[in-house]
């Protein structure tokens, strides 16, 4: 029994040890670690939404309300011209892929067209759906009217509310079209 | 002991990957890619060499009952402080090696390693074994990266090889491109050994018929 | 995402084994004979349901509330070893003939990616307790599925004519290659 005791101790003692270990090192990169993922968050803002010089989350009572009661909705933020003037907003949204959620950031301007879309994290299948990052994909998505649903079609695109589909991944661009649609109708709803 | 050999053993003798087939679950998975491969290599063996370290170090202190969960939280530090780091500090190989960097801590290499060396030898030796060993991982891992890379998406470390018109063989980028990739790579060492056994075997018939 | 889409996903769209590549060294080390695959699946998928749920308590009871969640890997390994542990002992008692036949393979569960890898993508995908459960479940189906259908084909393997380069761990993981190609099928489903 008091060996037991003896040794639970000291695996007790080890494990604490490297509690502290990780626990300062923890303090320590925090910092860096928010730091490294808010500048992928700018950079994917501005790649989306290029006319706007900095970024402020909409913190209106009506879409914090949205964000907080959607758990799609990610984050909405807007974008501001170097004279403090709203140029559009850039949406995060999520939508189940195939292998889990596609995080995808579509910017918006204030007359009415998507400026970009960006894929921002995934779990799809690589050379097929992970192709959803690739800019010939996302590109379609430039100057689309936001008033009307994006629809996914296989052959080529007939008209402006058409993306051309994956080649092999259905699933993954009906993921992708379904974020954007989702920050099409959150624009349209509430932010024009 | 000789260190050299202690170090060469880990890179081709007892190959981590090609021989023992240990540590399979990221050999698969993480080599889509050379570069990810390659990473994912350094981090264990990152890891390999900080654990075995440590655990030489206190060989004698750790109570042998309960060694495996002492080795345990040992290299689950490891791996955790590797993760912390690398996601402040290198964020796009963090997001691409994604839930294997916490796999790290069940790489049945790093356990073996502790559990068959470094807890019966002296630290410089460990290190050395660590080196070895992960190098040998690390190696594995980015030529197997390097051939489903070429194969899979005509690039290797994500430079563009071969032009337009090479489709690529998506296959070998996908799960079951890693398993023939390996069976094939295994099986070609396999060959080559057999080759060198039976020239080696062919020379010392001659030796005793001269 | 619905419960029979989850059960669905983790068993044949995003199978651990074959796709995933979660819990491959017992799949090439235990799979020699079905008699083995099948008693190490069992004691697999029982310490896989177990872990998920007693991680999930860890990690929405305890890692969260204080702020922990760096502890996760540790927390979360020592918990499935201490399972192992427990299974073990209880296996030794119930069925010693069982215990024999797994041998060293029974204290490997721990290593087992698959079971560490399933409790950390249960917090990943932000699943709730009773998604927790089926994902748990049906991902050790999954990996049982995988598992006895493989040791069903290398027990046939072990009389067949192959070239001595590729005997052994080769055509193994080509075989394993097809049956992924085969599993790739499934994509649709979901």
């Amino acid at each position: 029994m008091r060996e037991i005791i003896k040794l639970g101790l000291i695996l007790l003692l080890i494990t604490s040890i490297s509690a502290v270990v990780l626990g300062l090192t923890n303090d320590i990169t925090k910092g860096e670690i928010a730091e490294a993922e808010a500048l992928v968050s700018e950079e994917a803002r501005m790649a989306v939404l290029p006319d706007a010089s900095k970024f402020e989350e909409e913190d209106t009572d009506e879409i914090t309300q949205i964000v907080k009661d959607n758990e799609n909705i990610l984050e909405v933020y807007r974008g501001l011209s170097d004279n403090e003037e709203v140029v559009g907003y850039a949406i995060k949204t999520a939508s189940p892929g195939y292998g889990g959620n596609v995080e995808v950031i579509t910017g918006l301007s204030i007359d009415g067209k998507i400026t970009g879309m960006n894929v921002v994290s995934h779990q799809e299948t690589p050379g097929l759906g992970a192709n959803a990052t690739t800019s010939d994909f996302q590109s379609q998505f430039k100057e689309k009217p936001a008033d009307n649903e994006i629809v996914v079609t296989k052959s080529t695109p007939q008209n402006d509310s058409e993306i051309q589909s994956l080649t092999g991944a259905t699933i993954t661009s009906d993921a992708v079209v379904k974020g954007v649609n989702m920050a099409r109708e959150l624009y349209n709803n509430n932010l024009k | 002991m000789n260190l050299m050999k202690t170090f060469k053993n880990g890179l081709l003798n007892e190959n981590p990957v090609f021989v023992q087939l240990l540590g399979m679950c990221p050999t698969l998975a993480v080599t889509t890619s050379a570069t990810d491969g390659m990473a994912m290599g350094l981090a264990t063996t990152t890891v390999l060499l900080a654990s075995n370290l440590v655990i030489s170090l206190f060989r004698k202190v750790i109570p042998d009952k309960i060694r495996i969960p002492s080795f345990i939280v040992i290299i689950a530090t490891f791996v955790t402080l590797i993760g912390m780091f690398m996601h402040a500090y290198a964020m796009s190989l963090y997001k691409s090696l994604g839930l294997f960097i916490p796999l790290i801590v069940v790489n049945c290499l790093i356990l073996g390693r502790a559990e068959s060396f470094a807890s019966k030898n002296k630290p410089v030796g460990s290190i050395v074994d660590g080196l070895g060993m992960g190098f040998g991982f690390t190696i594995a891992l980015t030529v197997l990266g390097i051939v489903r890379e070429i194969l899979g998406a005509g690039s290797i470390f994500g430079i563009q090889l071969l032009g337009e018109s090479f489709k690529p063989a998506i296959i070998m980028i996908l799960p079951p491109g890693a398993f023939l990739a390996l069976g094939l790579l295994i099986g070609l060492l396999n060959y080559v050994n057999k080759l060198r056994k039976n020239k080696a075997d062919n020379q010392e018939a001659n030796k005793s018929v001269a | 995402m619905e419960l029979l889409t989850i059960a669905i996903s983790a068993m044949l769209v995003n199978n651990f084994i074959l796709s995933k590549f979660l819990g491959i060294c017992p799949f090439l080390g235990v799979s020699k004979k079905v008699e083995t695959a099948t008693g190490m699946t069992m004691a697999v998928a029982f310490v896989m349901t177990l872990a998920s749920i007693m991680t999930y308590f860890i990690q929405v009871a305890v890692l969260e509330p204080l702020g922990l969640e760096f502890l996760q890997t540790i927390a979360f390994i020592l918990i499935i070893a201490s399972l192992v542990q427990f299974v073990e002992m209880f296996i030794k008692k119930a069925s010693p003939t069982l215990y024999e036949a797994l041998g060293v393979y029974l204290p490997l569960i721990t290593t087992n990616c698959a079971v560490l890898g399933l409790t950390l993508l249960n917090i990943q995908e932000k699943f709730n307790l009773l998604e927790t459960i089926v994902h748990g479940v049906f991902a050790a189906i999954g990996f049982g599925l995988a598992i006895i259908l493989f040791a069903g084909i290398r027990e046939r393997l072990a009389l067949a004519d192959v070239p001595e380069s590729l005997e052994g761990f080769p055509i193994a993981l080509i075989t394993a290659g097809l049956m992924s190609i085969a599993f790739l099928g499934f994509a649709g489903l979901v």
